[in-house]
């Protein structure tokens, strides 16, 4: 398999070196852009040899490398807020120093918008770009936290403090109830195997965003890009004297809230009089369980990147480490990344050739969540310990001693993630171009558990260890042709894509270690009939091909269409192959229509439709009838237990990919000479073919559920972004943006017709219950629901009246007792919008940022309340104060009283910052003061408003895996039996960066 | 230029060429999974293929099926104490026969047709192989009685059933049967493929489908017969179930609860079990559904039980003194394993005692949680939280002679009745009835007594009631249940996810 997809790769490689003797002329231009007011290099600016569209981007010392065609005599230098300059090229080092401007009409900012790049003023879909200098700053350990809140549409939600634990990241809503909801992550041209992948990166190795948030431009990934596409690029070297910058920061994490929970003495009050029905509760204590299992975690991150280079040659090396302690005590992950890139030019830099290699090890220490059960139900007047310094060990249902439990179990993980890419690109003529890329990307995941014998508990020790792969190969060859005929300019991308998918895995686990010290190294040792082992592999292709044509009027008219082909093997054989197209129109009228409105710099309007793909939801095998193991049956002649063989899923040949139908309307504009820009964007999408597991009957069908591509799902929404200039100065500087997001998810169907080999079938869901109420007493309680016409998760829920003299709940009126199942009323929790501010102020050598994020409309349907607000736990269990004034006499019940209100502010981050000036040995040295989640404003009564929307990270074998609730239980915050919310951290951060002389 | 030109075309043929070959084939490689079509080719594939079917067992004696047959009688009451067990109300539900056709009732629907729908699928396969096994027709008839019995309860559970034997149905197509229709079905099987089952009773045949099993099955579609059609069959019934006792191949155990112990593998009185262990094939949670969590002290366990499945006053107060059939129940004070120390509720500090007294389904008091006498029948199974290592009984001889007797007695047969109730009641050391003792009232009691909380007691009830006209079944009863009404709760609603899964499918009246 390896050797056949080397071969691949290496026959393309070979294709380009067939071309290496047609070779023209080239010549290479370097040079520094900087401020012509106080000399400093500027950082992003454009170099393009004029009448050529080569370009190049300075580095963070405002160098740049240029490959120039020999014929070219003038580069364009541009950089917003700066006057666009013309210099003659007098040799191969050009210095060029600009001057500040109001007019960035002629920003070149050049935007990724996958499998090539574009100047922004030409780009006609809705594409949001992000550079180091914008992102989020301040205690950045996970590198999606960079672009929080600054994307209109991008919603990234941090499901708690556990640094074990993936963001979610979400553009444009929900289009699908089966697959990913993450954005395809593609990093320096290659799509990550698993979004969360990019989450490993070290945050100082990205240097920019490009956001392709609708589906005509992110069609051109086609069957992955149903939920936009995130490409991300890595810092690269540069020619000119070798840099050396190190970034570093330290800070301290403590828990953002807490709940109201009874001491030990409030609940002696509590029973003052009463002090049998306290009984054997009371042992004297004062804990405060939920300080108990945390502390005040600290974390650090240092960075040392070197890069360098000739005018042919140029490389980056950096190296990261970072440690982040969890709040709660043994959580813990450490990473070491390494990371080299280099680029070499020959051939009078025709020829370009690319390698990069990224490895990432992290260290993971997780905690076992049904700890935070156990935490809230823990008695206040329980001591955590003995006289005597042991534990105090208790067991009751669901309630043991958690700090115990967690620095008894231990849970780890080893993550070893590489990636190594390598491409070749040639100019075969200045118009005409080929050239391939080839990845290899590897993730390799090894888990340890074990879980040892608590006296109280009666339970078996318990160990185990997993081993996970993850690798990919991919390749791909692409051909571009560029060409300019007078007013008309024309661009064409062709190419192929081979991408090949493994996966396997290796688990095993024992119980009934006689000697517990060993942990899970010697897992034989175990009582022999409780080993278990596990293995499984599967493998998957995706090939592809694609196209893609942009046609450019006079800078005003533009037209842009993509295809894109997608076969997998993970298809039905009647659906091999999906067509991904995309169309695109755009209009700069400025100089047609507005040409005398001063105050408006440049204004674009822009119209798009494409065709995006997720499939996700399939899984490789899922299109035919499989047998697998099922349960075992008992030989009575032999007095063997043997696995049963059974088919474990319906097959489904007709299985193929979610698709989303996207239109876009959009317009870009540039007021005040540049001082405001932004954009807007109106989009109406169409999932259709929607994937789902319907319930079908048994028999015929031998398994009760079906994957099928029957439902149809709309996403509509509206976006605005802002940046502004407010007060620009020679000493004062006041930068703010802000964006706000309107979205609409509605499920417009979940019936449809399947019709295979001659049958057909209605398939039909009208009200799915998907999200659960957790507790006690509220097993088997669905409160989410997916429903035609309605919100993905909409609540249907009781709606609570009060109580009645004798303390007993009553919904729409009625007591339990006298409807022991009421009716609910549906209740939507999706959010109406989100939104962010961020603001930036300069006075010298100071700066300040500050970014405030926001949600408003949502609820969140606060389990942790509805089971710990309940008087009748006491005096077994722990409750809130408010449980005692309440007046809630009776069982919890799931209704509406619980579901609130979670709009929010939080002010993300504020970062205070100082740069020294003149320093003998560093170009630049700036150190911070910071802050994160410093505030949130809400009604929320839970921890927090953001609750987790998906899994967990990681995982280990004994629980199956950390689950703290999945997809399924969005908007739910419970806290039981596993499902828990790791809280939320303020974290004050120091911190420094130092660019060396 | 002309050189580049050739060179670019040359190119493009190349990467053209190589792509339409190698580089753009998808290739689906299955390593962990297998397809159907390439299974069932050898002996111990076709045996491990043919497990599923009877796999499908291991839900029923204590999962949703029984729950549904034993919650919606007098036998077991899931009270709702304090915080615990409300559940969204199914609980309750069931003992109030206010079930409504949402996902609760459909538990039950979908463990039986997962059997059904197994036996379909082993049958088509097995009967479409190129090379059938040689016992081919012993196969295919231990197969159909063994889906006879979930079509049975089936039936008997939901009342119009969709009835697909055939696993090539056409999934559009299926519609309800009426009782009487797969009454008809069911007599026309079994009296067909009976014959034909095996008549060894020994380790080779344990847990599976005999002869015996097959008349143990006829005889409960007989007895009900009325129920379903509205014809009595005793003399039927006594036929089928005197083809059982009479072979000889079974008797009595000496000791009422061999039937349920550990070792209850090695029961003489077991016609059809369903094996368990707690390594290798979980689902008897029987110690946890009713144990309190302290009660993991008394018996060793290594986990808390949950504190729900008990029994009220009126159920314990069946036993005479003396009946060692009441010992399956727990009730007063609770203690440690050796026995002496008393256990506490931890959570209340209140003494561990469980009573029976049960006057309301739902509160929130500290006493309520120790309501309710817990069985242990099933010898609750030391260093075990759950998935016990009893095995679980479908049909034993004592339900035979029980079934004996009532069909005998319908037929005015007191002498044989007698005779066959004072045999079971005699092992247990209970009083020897005379004919006066002999009353509709009382032969439903015995037969709880005897099958105590064993998935008959909803299908005894009903029949009870449709032969006398005494509200067995839908009239009230301590604590909080009152009269239904009418009959309609006699059959379960159709689950409303079938509903959807079938547009075909029509509602049961009265829901």
């Amino acid at each position: 398999m390896y050797l056949k997809n080397l071969l691949k790769v290496s026959c393309f490689i070979l294709l380009c070196f067939f071309a290496i003797p047609a070779l023209a002329q080239n010549k290479t231009v370097t040079g520094k852009v900087t401020d012509s007011k106080d000399g400093s290099p500027i950082t992003g600016a454009s170099v393009v040899a004029k009448g050529s569209t080569n370009g190049a981007i300075t580095d963070v010392n405002g160098k740049f490398t240029l490959t120039a065609p020999a014929s070219a005599s003038t580069l364009v230098v541009t950089y917003i807020g700066y006057t666009t300059k013309e210099v003659s090229i007098s040799g191969s080092t050009v210095n060029v120093s600009l001057e500040q401007s109001n007019n960035a009409l002629n920003e070149v900012l050049v935007v990724s918008v996958g499998y090539g790049s574009q100047r922004k003023k030409d780009v006609t879909g809705a594409v949001e770009n992000l550079s180091a200098k914008n992102f989020n700053q301040g205690a950045i350990i996970n590198p999606v936290d960079q672009l929080s809140g600054k994307v209109a549409g991008l919603t990234i939600t941090q499901p708690g403090g556990d640094p074990n634990q993936h963001a979610s990241v979400r553009l444009r809503g929900q289009s699908s109830l089966s697959g990913g909801l993450s954005p395809l992550f593609v990093v320096d041209g290659i799509a990550l195997d698993d979004p969360n992948q990019f989450q490993n990166i070290p945050p100082d190795d990205i240097a920019s965003y490009d956001v392709l948030k609708d589906a005509s431009a992110a069609a051109i990934y086609g069957s992955r890009a149903a939920n936009g596409v995130i490409i991300v690029t890595t810092k690269k070297g540069a020619a000119g004297k070798t840099t050396v910058t190190y970034d570093g920061i330290a800070g301290e994490s403590m828990q953002s809230k807490y709940y109201d929970l009874l001491t030990g003495d409030q609940l002696r009050a509590y029973y003052s009089g009463n002090t049998s029905a306290l009984g054997s509760i009371d042992k004297g204590a004062n804990t405060d369980w939920q300080k108990a299992i945390t502390r005040t975690a600290y974390q650090h991150r240092h960075s040392i990147s070197m890069s360098g280079g000739s005018n042919t040659f140029n490389y980056i090396a950096s190296v990261n480490y970072q440690n982040q302690q969890g709040i709660v005590i043994t959580s813990d992950k450490q990473q070491i990344g390494l990371r080299f890139a280099a680029e070499q030019k020959a051939l009078n830099d025709k020829l370009d050739i690319k390698v990069g290699i990224q490895n990432v090890s992290t260290e993971r220490t997780f905690i076992d969540y049904a700890n935070f059960s156990y935490m809230y139900n823990a008695p206040a007047t329980y001591p955590i310990k003995n006289a005597d310094g042991s534990y105090n060990e208790f067991s009751d249902f669901n309630l043991e001693n958690p700090v115990e439990h967690i620095n008894q179990q231990i849970l780890g993980a080893k993550e070893n993630l590489t990636l190594m890419n390598g491409s070749i690109d040639y100019a075969i003529t200045n118009d005409l171009k080929i050239g391939g890329l080839g990845s290899i990307s590897r993730n390799n995941v090894a888990s340890q558990g074990f879980y040892p014998t608590f006296a109280d508990q009666g339970n078996k020790n318990q160990a185990g260890q997993s081993n996970e792969n993850t690798v990919s190969y991919k390749a791909n060859i692409h051909i571009n042709y560029d060409k300019t005929f007078g007013k008309h300019k024309i661009s064409l991308l062709g190419g192929y894509e081979y991408n090949d998918f493994q996966y396997d895995n290796f688990t095993a686990f024992g119980q009934q270690y006689l000697v517990p010290a060993e942990l899970y190294n010697n897992l034989g040792s175990g009582n022999a009939i409780y080993n278990n082992i596990g293995s499984y592999k599967q493998d998957y292709q995706l090939i592809s091909f694609l196209a893609r044509g942009n046609y450019n009027y006079d800078d005003r008219f533009y037209l842009t269409a993509t295809i894109r082909r997608d076969g997998s093997s993970k298809f039905g054989s009647s659906y091999q192959n999906g067509y991904f197209p995309s169309f695109d129109v755009a209009y700069r009228f400025k100089k047609d229509l507005l040409a005398n409105v001063d105050w408006i710099s440049d204004i674009k309007l822009r119209a798009g439709y494409g065709v995006t793909g997720n499939s996700d939801a399939i899984g490789v095998y899922n299109t035919i009838e499989t047998v697998g193991p099922g349960n075992k049956f008992y030989n009575g002649a032999t007095g063997q237990y043997l696995a049963s063989y059974s088919v474990n899923q319906n097959a489904n040949p007709l299985l193929k990919w979610e698709e989303r139908h996207g239109k876009n309307i959009g317009l870009d504009f540039e007021l005040l000479g540049g001082r405001l820009s932004g954009n807007m964007n109106y989009f109406n999408d169409k999932t259709t073919n929607l994937l789902y597991n319907y319930t079908v009957q048994t028999p015929p069908f031998i398994v009760n559920t079906l994957l099928a591509n029957v439902g149809t799902m709309v996403n509509k929404g509206f976006e605005l972004s802002l940046n502004g200039q407010i007060v620009k100065g020679s000493k004062f500087n006041w930068n703010a943006s802000g964006q706000i997001s309107f979205v609409k998810t509605t499920i417009e169907s979940l019936s449809g017709v399947y019709s295979y080999a001659g049958q057909t079938y209605q398939l039909t869901a009208s009200q799915i219950p998907v999200g659960y109420s957790r507790g006690r007493g509220l097993s088997s309680n669905p409160i989410t629901f997916l429903k035609p016409g309605y919100s993905p998760y909409e609540f249907y829920l009781p709606h609570y009246t009060g109580v009645d003299a004798g303390g007993n709940q009553t919904f729409d009126g009625q007591t339990i007792a006298q409807n022991a199942t009421p009716a609910g009323h549906y209740i939507d929790p999706a959010p109406k919008f989100n939104y962010g501010i961020s603001n930036s102020f300069d006075y010298g050598n100071w700066s300040l940022n500050f970014a405030l994020r926001g949600v408003y409309g949502q609820k969140i349907f606060n389990n942790t309340l509805l089971d710990v607000e309940t008087v009748t736990r006491l005096p077994g269990n722990n409750v809130t104060k408010e449980a005692l004034t309440n007046g809630i006499k009776d069982a919890p019940v799931a209704s509406d009283k619980w579901l609130e209100s979670a709009s929010f502010l939080r002010m993300d981050n504020a970062t205070l910052a100082y740069s020294f000036k003149g320093i003998s040995f560093a170009s630049s040295f700036r150190v911070f003061l910071s802050a994160n989640n410093l505030f949130v404003i809400t009604k929320y009564r839970g921890l927090d408003p953001e609750v987790k929307t998906e899994n967990a990270a990681g995982g280990n074998i004994l629980f199956g895996s950390n689950v703290a609730g999945t997809a399924n239980q969005a908007y739910i915050d419970a806290n039981y039996g596993g499902e828990a919310y790791y809280p939320r951290v303020r974290t004050i951060t120091v911190g420094a960066n130092i660019s060396l002389k | 230029m002309k050189r580049k030109k050739i060179l670019v075309i040359a190119l493009t043929a190349l990467m053209v060429g190589s792509m339409t070959q190698s580089c753009t084939k998808l290739e689906l490689k299955p390593y962990s999974v297998e397809p159907a079509s390439n299974f069932y080719q050898t002996p111990d594939q076709i045996a491990a293929g043919i497990a599923p079917a009877y796999t499908a067992l291991q839900g029923i004696p204590d999962g949703n099926v029984n729950q549904m047959n034993e919650v919606t009688s007098d036998e077991i009451i899931v009270p709702t104490r304090g915080n615990d067990w409300y559940d969204g109300g199914q609980w309750q539900s069931l003992w109030l026969h206010t079930f409504k056709p949402d996902v609760f009732v459909d538990g039950g629907w979908g463990d039986l047709n997962n059997g059904i729908g197994k036996v379909n699928f082993t049958l088509n396969v097995l009967n479409g192989l190129s090379t059938k096994p040689s016992n081919i027709n012993a196969i295919n008839a231990e197969l159909k009685v063994l889906r006879a019995y979930f079509i049975f309860q089936f039936m008997d559970m939901f009342g119009n059933i969709p009835l697909v034997t055939d696993y090539n149905t056409d999934p559009s197509k299926v519609t309800q049967k009426s009782r009487a229709d797969v009454y008809a079905f069911l007599e026309s099987e079994l009296t067909t493929n009976v014959p034909l089952l095996s008549t060894t009773v020994d380790k080779t045949t344990y847990g599976r489908v005999t002869q015996y099993a097959g008349y143990m099955l006829l005889a409960k579609l007989y007895l009900n017969a009325q129920v379903y059609t509205g014809t009595p069959q005793w003399t039927k019934a006594i036929t089928a179930v005197n083809a059982v006792i009479s072979s000889g191949k079974y008797s009595l155990n000496a000791n009422y609860f061999d039937n349920f112990s550990l070792t209850d593998r090695a029961s003489t009185e077991s016609i059809l079990a369903v094996p368990f262990d707690n390594v290798n094939i979980g689902g008897n949670n029987w110690e946890m559904q009713t144990l309190h969590y302290q009660s993991q002290a008394t018996f060793g366990l290594s986990g808390q039980p949950w504190n729900g499945f008990c029994s009220t006053a009126d159920v314990l107060n069946k036993y005479a003194a003396g009946d060692v059939r009441k010992n399956q129940f727990l009730v007063g004070q609770q203690y440690a394993a050796d026995g002496v120390t008393p256990l506490k509720d931890s959570q209340t500090g209140l003494a561990l005692v469980f009573n029976p007294n049960i006057t309301t389904i739902s509160s929130s008091t500290d006493a309520f949680r120790l309501a309710g006498a817990r069985n242990v029948k099933y010898t609750p199974n030391a260093g075990t939280a759950g998935n016990q290592s009893n095995d679980m009984v479908i049909f034993r001889l004592a339900d035979a002679y029980l079934m004996l007797a009532e069909a005998s007695y319908h037929n005015g047969d007191v002498t044989t009745a007698l005779t066959a109730i004072n045999k079971v009641r005699a092992r247990s050391g209970a009083s020897t009835w005379t004919a006066a003792d002999l009353t509709w009232q009382s032969l439903l009691d015995e037969r709880s007594r005897e099958l105590m909380w064993e998935g008959w007691r909803r299908n005894d009830l009903i029949r009870f009631q449709v032969a006398t006209g005494v509200h067995y079944f839908t009239g009230a009863r301590t604590p909080a249940k009152v009269d239904d009404g009418d009959n309609h709760t006699m059959i379960f609603p159709i689950p409303s996810p079938e509903l959807l899964s079938n547009s075909n499918l029509k509602q049961n009246p009265g829901y």
